[in-house]
């Protein structure tokens, strides 16, 4: 085993199975049954997609670290999770080559660059995602291939657009008819009013995955399976994803509604989209995330406020990838402040 | 004391001294500057109205503002072939201005972009000349249409728009429909057939 | 210092974009396309070289005291009649740079050079100065526009170089592509130095 760590670190000094390599690779096999689901929802396609974004890290990852001169540690798995992570955060239908540079991106200027795994700031599979999103944000909107199962709770949608676009147009045309009355046809209103309507009542798609979006996102209920047991092995702790879910949940609640306060939708809005992928498996991070329980709730809620933000008043229908990453940005700072005081230390 | 107003003094030489230069320049500049602008207005007129005769657009006004343009097909202001006006709308992140020239019946004949500063790759599509050709698509699609015609897919309408853009391509629709309408009401209606242009 | 250094320097070794890391909204703002970056690499090394000499003629009579509102007075001369010049003769590029132009006259590489250097040579060594960093300072913006307009748009001084089939990385022209592409060239001179060292 090359993973010995034969260094004197501080205390305490516990032995333990646990290892990089043996979490990476469990973090891996709990984001298969999604993947699974992403084949079985998207088709071929999305295994020949999810397949190159991990190659591409992977060989990624080698070929930095032989340029650095460093050990070559693809095999702790970590790369591989970034691989697939970027795949799962594609629409079905990218061309094959937008998952081999998002994944280059993500390892080398998400994570090598840094110094390699441990000293990111940021998720590197999530900065992959908003690269490409920057980049060719035609190829990352289009949600063309609609999902095995039908349509998005009988909305006819040529498109196959995820659930989250389609109520984003549908407010538009409301709010555009509010605006400049009459501009709107009438029965483009009625219509919007009707997918509306559709959408709120489309639990069991959203939960089951029969939806249009990226890969890996729309199974809720294969996503739980994941987590539960990354949660039964304590790799990941609640505190991120309860504060999460739970502000997205109270502000869609509070603020979501057109009629009002505490008339909007919040099981919609925390089913649909990546909000469930997002919360477990990538906010997660143990890299990117806080170490402190208090610092855990903070990180939590604050990635909610700034999801609910993006997709109530932002111009994109989607705001997880963007929160995560934003909050990223403050985990050395809520680590440093939500340091508990030391044993018998006084409080200044 | 002292100090200060030699300081005063020489600060005073120093701007008195650029500003002169500045004037002098200026002198030489300002023509040319307000040819330049001449001209890009004029080249924008006379996209507008293609059949025009370049000295025969003259600008129609309502208090200080002109509201529109009317262009002829002769130099002596006869033969009307239509009119032009600039459509104002709320883009993505500018206000974008364009020129629109409709002939006496109110179809559109010709347009150019006067201004926008949309999101570089999405919004700025509505001024993408694809390769190979000589206008822009986007707003190829409005010649020969009609103030009732133009409304992008999204609203029902005939405009196809720029993919990723749709708030850049209603507006631009939205405000010329809106001009055309003014126009209309302005006129007190286009005419039934269009106005013989005599060689 | 020797005289021929005095040009050089401002190359590479004192690269005011690359290694002093000055004047970086303007060059994030417009190394988007070739074009801008050669307008506005020669607006500024006319600024820069012209301010450079006036200030360090005028370096003795100057108090201490005032010599800032001198030296602002001096460099928005000249950037006014690069603007005016500009807008009289080189409409399209006017239009291209927009704010960028006035703009010159709080750019911390001119301001910098006439405090740091033109203030205390000979007028002569400013010349040089000036030319060195104001060739520099275009050198730094045309290689990122390079990289960026041909990344961001396939083209290259506006002809299309890389074919209708290539699809453009759209934030290479957007200013997240600016910062990639001036940290990662930054890194890379970095590199190339401490290798050179060892």
């Amino acid at each position: 085993m090359e993973d010995k760590l034969w260094k004197v670190s501080t205390s305490p000094h516990l032995s333990d199975r646990e290892s990089i390599p043996r979490i990476m690779w469990l973090v891996a096999a709990s984001l298969a049954p999604a993947g699974i689901g992403a084949v079985y929802f998207f088709g071929a396609r999305a295994a020949w997609t999810i397949f190159l974004a991990v190659a591409s890290a992977i060989a990624t990852e080698a070929a930095i670290q032989k340029l650095r001169g460093k050990p070559i540690t693809v095999h702790d798995g970590s790369a591989f999770v970034t691989g697939l992570l970027l795949a799962y955060n594609l629409p079905a239908e990218v061309p094959f080559w937008i998952p081999i540079i998002g994944s280059a991106f993500a390892i080398a200027l998400g994570k090598q660059i840094f110094g390699g795994l441990g000293y990111n700031p940021m998720n590197p599979a999530l900065l992959g995602r908003a690269f490409l999103l920057a980049s060719w944000p035609t190829h990352m909107t289009i949600f063309r291939t609609p999902p095995r199962g039908g349509t998005i709770s009988g909305i006819d949608v040529e498109t196959g657009a995820t659930p989250l676009n389609l109520l984003k147009q549908a407010q538009d045309v409301l709010h555009q008819a509010k605006v400049a009355p009459g501009e709107v046809p009438a029965q483009k209103i009625s219509e919007a009013m009707m997918h509306i309507s559709k959408l709120y009542e489309s639990y069991g798609n959203l939960f089951w995955g029969k939806v249009g979006g990226c890969l890996g996102e729309t199974s809720v209920f294969l996503l739980l399976i994941g987590a539960a047991f990354l949660l039964y092995k304590r790799y990941i702790d609640l505190r991120i994803p309860v504060g999460y879910i739970g502000s997205v949940a109270l502000l869609t609640w509070a603020f979501g509604g057109s009629e009002g306060l505490f008339t909007g939708n919040p099981l919609f809005h925390v089913l649909a989209g990546g909000l469930v992928l997002g919360a477990f498996f990538m906010a997660t991070d143990m890299v990117t995330s806080p170490i402190t329980p208090r610092g855990k709730w903070i990180f939590g809620i604050g990635c909610g406020v700034i999801t609910v933000i993006i997709r109530l008043i932002g111009g994109y229908p989607e705001g997880v990838s963007y929160s995560i990453l934003l909050m990223n940005l403050t985990v050395p700072l809520l680590d440093r402040y939500t340091k508990p005081a030391i044993f018998g230390a006084r409080k200044r | 004391m002292k100090d200060v107003l030699r300081m005063a003094w020489i600060l005073g030489v120093v701007t008195v001294l650029a500003a002169a230069v500045l004037g002098a320049v200026n002198h030489v500049a300002k023509p040319r500057i307000e040819e330049q602008r001449r001209l890009a207005l004029e080249q924008a007129l006379l996209s507008a109205l293609p059949k025009a005769d370049p000295r025969a657009i003259v600008p129609v006004y309502e208090g200080d503002e002109i509201v529109y343009y009317k262009g002829y097909a002769q130099p002596d202001t006869t033969g009307l072939v239509g009119y032009a006006f600039v459509a104002r709308g709320a883009g993505y992140s500018s206000e974008i201005e364009t020129l629109v020239g409709v002939d006496t019946t109110g179809q559109i004949i010709g347009l150019k972009i006067l201004r926008e500063v949309e999101t570089p790759g999405l919004g700025t599509k509505i001024e993408e000349v694809r390769y190979g050709e000589k206008d822009p698509w986007f707003q190829r699609q409005f010649i020969g249409k009609r103030a009732r015609q133009l409304a992008v897919d999204k609203d029902g309408g005939e405009i196809v728009s720029v993919t990723g853009a749709t708030i850049s391509s209603r507006a631009v629709t939205n405000s010329i429909r809106k001009g055309l309408e003014e126009l209309e009401k302005r006129l007190g209606g286009f005419s039934k057939t269009a106005q013989q242009v005599s060689d | 210092m020797s005289v021929g250094k005095e040009f050089t320097k401002g190359l590479y070794a004192e690269n005011p974009v690359f290694k002093q890391a000055l004047g970086l909204c303007p060059t994030l703002a417009v190394s988007n396309s070739v074009r801008n970056a050669v307008g506005m690499g020669l607006a500024m090394t006319f600024v820069l070289v012209l301010s450079n000499i006036i200030v360090s003629l005028i370096r003795r009579f100057v108090p201490r005291k005032i010599r800032i509102p001198i030296y602002i007075v001096v460099i928005a001369t000249f950037v006014t009649i690069v603007d005016l010049v500009m807008a009289g003769f080189a409409p399209d590029l006017h239009k291209a740079l927009g704010i960028f132009v006035p703009l010159i006259v709080v750019n911390c590489i001119i301001l910098g050079r006439a405090e740091a250097f033109a203030g205390r040579n000979s007028v002569f060594r400013s010349l040089l100065d000036g030319l060195g960093m104001g060739f520099g300072f275009s050198l730094a913006l045309f290689v990122l526009a390079f990289i960026r307009e041909i990344l961001g748009d396939g083209r290259l001084y506006g002809f299309p170089l890389l074919g209708p089939g290539f699809e453009p990385m759209l934030i290479m022209i957007l200013p997240p592509g600016a910062f990639l592409t001036i940290g990662l060239l930054m890194g890379l001179m970095n590199w190339l130095d401490k290798r050179r060292c060892s």
